[in-house]
């Protein structure tokens, strides 16, 4: 049996598997040692565990726990309902004000956090019944909380750019500073579309009644201090790192250590919810770790047949397609199986197929890991699949009904798509950092 | 359900919450080994062993814990069609396919034992500066790949049972 014949085979009965509502690591886990059996006998048998060797020499993963953990104790801290306090009252005035508030919220949680998870949980739970309760539009602010809170991997720190880090082989400094400049970007590329959308449209975002809005400027000022525990916590974290002082992972134990302090400073953290906050990280790290366990078995098996060159050999050579048509089919493809395909397992799996191939076709891989983030973003937002829809749905108050839900990410999407192709136009917008920041390790 | 069996599934289900509680607050040793060696790097000699005493620990974190996390059902699945089955379906389709995933954990198992066995046999040790044995840290993975191995048919037994519609507890 031909090559790309066994590698066809491999992905239509892991889909299959996955179809069949079995753990999705149970799913991949076993196509890739039945093919290693398979196809390497006897040679074959260690596979499975040698992937479990290479998770642990892989020392970026640490970061993992690490900032799940630190996501649940912001969540919990009431660091995040000062600053929404924060937004809230300085940005409320203006039409829409309170959404585009909400987007700045999400920036400064995602600066402290690597995940979206945290922005989600913290949107979704503190600002959602609040811009709700004053008459926001449900789809327009559903859509602005999944949208901002999916900034969380783009901008530093991002554990979607320390897992891009190791298939690409890229350093994770060099990646963080990359995101930074899209991630702004595609901030304020939401805010204006809810300014002028809100301009345009009041009823789906008024602005704040005169009577809330009659705060005396001490006041105002007053509360702008709670952007300071944010920021110590972004300096003592990716200032530390950046500067070298500590390594990647030594920085982000520091974060989850600061979270922590904060947390116990303001009184807010008890026995229980601190034993909550460690026990739903170890649920969500061992699903993290256990699907990477089983996605690095695949790919080696993968890497084995040689299927990235037959790829390659396929549509440079026999479709003579120029490398940016086949980037731009890339990310379209990624795009798609994001749909159908659940979020985690695709970022393990799609990586290692398209990095060699990105690779190949002789483009910079620093560049790609931000392309590949944004798509993830999009990816986690499109129906109906998409992590950050269940989620929603999960932690959203009951009116809102999943088909809001799904009908809030469109514009969103459309926008990201926008950022997107102007990273892909402009590389400069992902590469001037890392070209000109010098890192001092 | 025979008596062995209702006895294995409470046996093995007890066992790994007591581990699995174990495993979940190691991520605090984890911290205070990075935060340690951020220390000593800053104002002494960097330490030499810290790296990879915060990797075994984050290898036992996860192979320790993942059979309490699989009893949090903290895994998820492709819930497309899933979602829409009763109970019982569910049941009758996970006590099939969940053999996949028993298969996956046997092979894991037989890569950890033989890889053990070599780390014994000829000391090996860790290609770094301060070259620990590798053996410990493998017998403890080979532990955790176990006892997620005794979850996992511990919940095919569940599985029967509510797809039989038998009585397990």
């Amino acid at each position: 049996m031909s090559y790309d014949l066994i590698a066809l085979l491999m992905f239509s009965s892991m889909m299959i598997l996955l179809i069949t509502g079995q753990r999705v690591y149970g799913a991949i886990g076993f196509v890739a040692v039945i093919f290693a059996l398979f196809l390497w006998g006897d040679g074959g048998v260690e596979l499975a565990f040698s992937a479990n060797m290479k998770l642990m020499k892989w020392y970026p993963l640490l970061t993992l726990p690490l900032f799940i953990f630190m996501g649940y104790i912001l969540a919990e801290s009431g660091i995040a309902e000062d600053l929404y306090k924060m937004f809230h009252v300085w940005m409320g005035p203006l039409d829409g004000g309170l959404a585009i508030g909400t987007i700045g919220l999400m920036v400064v949680i995602s600066a402290m956090n690597g995940l979206s998870v945290a922005g989600m949980a913290i949107g979704a739970s503190i600002a959602l019944p609040e811009l709700l309760r004053r008459g926001y539009d449900k789809i327009m602010v559903t859509g602005v909380i999944q949208a901002g809170s999916s900034l969380g991997i783009l901008v530093p720190p991002s554990v979607v750019l320390v897992l891009y880090g190791m298939i690409a082989r890229q350093p994770v400094g060099k990646l963080w500073l990359a995101g930074l400049i899209p991630g702004l970007m595609m901030a304020g590329l939401f805010i204006i579309y809810i300014a002028i959308r809100c301009k345009l449209q009041p009823h789906l975002g008024p602005a704040l009644a005169k009577e809330e809005r009659n705060i005396s400027w001490g006041k105002k000022f007053s509360l702008l201090s709670a952007g300071i525990i944010p920021l110590v916590i972004f300096f003592s974290m990716t200032g530390l790192f950046i500067s070298g002082y500590t390594s990647l992972v030594e920085s982000s134990a520091v974060g989850a250590i600061s979270a922590l302090i904060a947390a116990i400073a303001r009184g807010k953290m008890t026995k229980q919810i601190l034993h909550d906050s460690v026990q739903k990280t170890l649920g969500i790290s061992c699903m993290f770790m256990w699907i990477i366990l089983a996605a690095l078995a695949f790919g080696a098996v993968f890497d084995g047949l040689g299927a990235v060159k037959a790829i390659k050999t396929l549509f440079i050579d026999n479709l003579e397609l120029n490398p940016w048509v086949i980037l731009i089919l890339m990310q379209l493809s990624f795009i798609i199986m994001g749909m159908f395909l659940d979020d985690t397992a695709m970022l393990v799996i799609v990586a290692p197929l398209y990095v060699p191939l990105v690779k190949l076709l002789g483009f910079d891989l620093i560049w790609y890991g931000v392309l590949y983030t944004i798509t993830c973003q999009i990816a986690y937002m499109t129906p109906p699949f998409g992590y950050n829809l269940f989620l929603m749905k999960a932690m959203a108050p009951k009116e809102v009904a999943l088909s809001d839900i799904y009908r809030s990410v469109t514009p969103f999407v459309l926008i990201m798509m926008l950022g997107l192709a102007l990273v892909i136009l402009f590389p400069q917008l992902a590469l001037w950092m890392p070209q000109n920041v010098e890192l001092n390790r | 359900m025979p008596k062995v069996i209702k006895s294995y599934v409470r046996i093995i289900d007890k066992l790994n919450h007591g581990v699995g509680l174990f495993a979940m607050y190691m991520i605090f040793f984890m911290m205070a080994v990075l935060l340690y060696s951020s220390f000593s790097k800053t104002f002494s000699v960097p330490a030499l062993w810290t790296l990879e005493v915060a990797q075994f620990t984050m290898v036992a974190y996860y192979l320790l814990g993942g059979a309490y996390s699989l009893q949090m059902g903290s895994h998820v699945r492709m819930d497309l069609a899933y979602d829409r089955w009763s109970t019982k379906t569910k049941a009758r389709v996970d006590s099939i396919t969940i053999l996949f995933l028993i298969f996956f954990m046997l092979v894991l198992l037989y890569g950890g034992i033989s890889s053990t066995m070599y780390a014994l046999k000829y000391g090996e040790t860790s290609r770094s500066i301060w070259a620990p044995q590798m053996a410990p840290i493998k017998i403890i993975m080979n532990i955790g790949i176990v006892l997620t191995l005794l979850q996992t048919i511990s919940i095919f037994f569940k599985n029967l049972a509510t797809a039989t519609g038998k009585d397990i507890t």
